[in-house]
């Protein structure tokens, strides 16, 4: 027997199956939730809901680690670095598409070579001149040496080349300079790869580690990824407190998706999920 | 994993700097003096950072002259943090170290031995400390850690499980063979775990594991030559492995173990002491909790070695060496273990203190679940450290081999054997 594309009972199983899927997806966040809110003795039941739910970890977590400072923290961080990495991949992208000069092409083949480059080998030489710098735990140094990223550029060079030239030469012809033109032609008309760009930015900077571990010494400068691993110890984990920890540190996220989930579902399909 | 590996290898390539020549530690502090305290009971919440922060407030209380600036750092990241600020031009002070560590903080990073550098009075302070204590951080004959929290293999076992199996729980398994009956009789009557030794990491060194070798007369390493492989320690793993074909050792995620037995789905847990505490909170209303010494091979004595942490002097200032020296012999006080023993739950390396009512004799009358690892401090084996710039990825080759002997489906004896050759051309030359 076939069932009909369109036919009921391939919607019940294409719905079906959706259903599934998603609850799948769900789960993980609902055990987190569910976790945070047992009691101690109760935090390797296997129960879907908590048999006497408490608020205890979420004020353990609170007490352990200055959460608020933490989030708040993250957040600035992550929307400086999408900032400038939106900003210094946009500069660069437009040189390099509009501008024609001598070792343009190698320019980009470098900069698309030196995002083979994984962090942690730059991050010595990073940091020996942070802590020169005078950047040991601050903002400024979180943010500074991610400020640009290979990614970016590449993002932007490929929404620019399918730009139309026409509109910059006309611009360029009615006298605009290139930073008119790209201020009052190009961004108006690059929101959705911007967006794109920024959320991508914005979630891979909320979930940095290495970098922080190394610069931040003091709790109250820290980010949320570190505030998590003081959950976790070479002698087992805090479930509860962790999980409350996590919650709360999902909640920007969460709000993020929620007001920007089309553009965060567009910024996965156009630059696959890194 | 990978990440960790590639930070390690950046900061030992770029960690090229000499050490600067030792000067001569001050003999007294007559002015302010700022020093650091790289610690990994600081990375984590609870009673190990509180009852750590109390000792830093009451060691400045004691010296106020003495200002200690604490860098907190998980306990497998503390090496790098040391490097990296190393590198960046911020000597370090003081640190606290994992034994795997031992050899490499010595040769590489250039901490400072504490017989050149405090002789006789290193001498006095160890006055009291047990047999082995000072052994635990020599290199070469020199003291270049002072052992700070550290505890030895011990086993926890679910006495509601024993119950359940018909087993009786006031005569836990003392050998190897009756851990195997007792994890068949568990897991067939229960239908839980029987039986699993924190051996296997990811996280955890290889001290359980260096235990089990050292109490079949086996050794690691001797010299620069790896015999992991050699009989006496293969034959420690094929032990292991005949537990697991046997059904008796449980074939869960070995990440999961301490998770597993607080939950109450094993019935037999070697590991450090140092869970103990979260073990008792685990427990509480859910089963009973007890404590056995390791399981021995026969009638051989056990050889548990030391898991935790030493203390390293890296100072190249005299006041600041002198200023680290003082914090180093007050962390390794009698009133600083009577704190790190009854909040944390490490051993004493004082053991006179167990007797002493001044210190901790009704404590442990209270907490008998120490009991059997303070037996063991009688015969503490210092753990094995890797040497040469190449000791962790030696340390994870032979344990990933020895999981895999035991996980594994091919013959224990030639899986080490293979992973030993392998190994050796990474050891330093002899």
């Amino acid at each position: 027997m076939t069932v009909e594309r369109g036919s009921p009972a391939f919607r019940i199983a294409v719905h079906g199956a959706m259903i599934l899927l998603s609850l799948l997806a769900i789960f993980p966040l609902w055990w987190m939730i569910a976790t945070s809110l047992r009691p101690e003795g109760e935090v390797f039941s296997t129960a879907l809901f908590p048999a006497s739910p408490t608020l205890e970890n979420y004020r353990a977590a609170l007490e352990a680690l200055p959460m608020p400072r933490i989030l708040w923290n993250t957040f600035a961080m992550a929307a400086l670095t999408a900032a400038a990495q939106a900003a210094s991949g946009l500069l660069a992208a437009y040189a390099l598409v509009f501008w024609r000069f001598r070792g343009a092409r190698t320019a980009q083949v470098l900069i698309a070579l030196s995002w083979l480059v994984p962090f942690q080998v730059v991050m010595i030489p990073n940091y020996v001149l942070a802590t020169r710098l005078g950047m040991l735990d601050s903002l400024a140094g979180l943010v500074i040496p991610n400020a640009a990223a290979a990614f970016a550029v590449l993002l932007m060079i490929n929404a620019l080349r399918s730009f139309p030239k026409e509109i910059v030469e006309a611009a360029r012809m009615d006298g605009a300079g290139s930073l008119r033109i790209l201020v009052e032609v190009i961004v108006p008309n690059l929101r959705a790869p911007l967006a794109s760009l920024g959320v991508l930015a914005f979630i891979s900077a909320w979930n940095e580690y290495f970098w922080p571990l190394l610069l931040i010494r003091r709790m109250e400068a820290s980010v949320v990824q570190i505030g998590l691993q003081f959950f976790m110890t070479q002698e087992g984990n805090d479930w509860g407190p962790l999980m409350a920890a996590a919650t709360m540190a999902s909640l920007p996220i969460l709000a993020l998706y929620l007001v920007l989930h089309r553009q965060v579902i567009d910024s996965f399909m156009r630059s696959g999920i890194r | 994993m990978l990440k960790r590996h590639l930070l390690a290898a950046g900061l030992l390539a770029t960690l090229a700097a000499p050490q600067i020549a030792a000067a001569e530690m001050a003999e007294a502090i007559t002015e302010p003096v700022t020093i650091t305290f790289y610690n990994y009971n600081l990375a984590s919440a609870g009673l190990g950072r509180e009852a750590t922060l109390g000792l830093i407030e009451e060691f400045m209380r004691r010296n106020p002259l003495v200002t200690v600036e604490p860098i907190a750092a998980p306990s497998n990241e503390v090496l790098s943090r040391v490097q990296a600020d190393m590198v960046a031009g911020m000597q370090p002070d003081l640190a606290q170290l994992v034994f795997r560590d031992l050899i490499y903080a010595a040769k590489e990073l250039g901490a400072e031995p504490l017989e050149d550098l405090a002789g006789e009075e290193l001498a006095a302070h160890s006055v009291g400390m047990v047999p082995n204590g000072l052994a635990l951080g020599e290199v070469e004959g020199k003291t270049y850690g002072l052992a700070y929290v550290f505890s030895t293999p011990v086993m926890f076992y679910n006495a509601d499980l024993f119950r359940a199996a018909g087993l009786d729980p006031d005569q836990p398994p003392r050998t190897w063979e009756e851990v195997k009956d007792a994890g068949l009789a568990i897991t067939k009557a229960t239908g839980k775990h029987g039986f699993f030794p924190g051996a296997y990491g990811p996280i955890d060194g290889t001290f359980v594991y260096q235990a089990i070798v050292m109490s079949n007369g086996g050794k690691v390493r001797d010299g620069n030559t790896l015999t992991f492989a050699d009989p006496a320690a293969a034959e420690a793993v094929a032990m292991l492995r005949d537990l697991m074909d046997s059904g008796a050792h449980a074939r869960i995620d070995v990440g999961a173990h301490l998770d597993t037995f607080q939950s109450g789905n094993l019935g037999m847990f070697l590991w450090t002491s140092a869970v103990q505490n979260r073990l008792i909170k685990a427990a509480e209303g859910n089963f009973e909790l007890r404590v056995a010494p390791m399981p021995a091979f026969g009638e051989k004595p056990t050889a548990p070695t030391n898991s935790g942490s030493a203390l390293f002097l890296f100072s190249k200032e005299p006041e600041k060496q002198r200023a680290a020296w003082e914090l180093m012999k007050f962390l390794t006080s009698e009133y600083a273990y009577n704190e790190i023993t009854t909040k944390i739950g490490y051993l004493p390396l004082r053991p006179g203190m167990v007797e002493d009512p001044k210190w901790l004799k009704d404590w442990v009358e209270a907490n008998p679940m120490i009991k059997p690892n303070l037996s063991q401090l009688e015969r503490l084996t210092p753990n094995i450290a890797f040497p040469g710039p190449n000791y962790r990825q030696v340390e994870n080759m032979m344990k990933e081999a020895m999981t895999e002997a035991v996980f594994g489906s091919g013959d224990p004896v030639e899986t080490l054997k293979a992973a030993q050759e392998r190994g050796q051309p990474l050891m330093p030359a002899e």
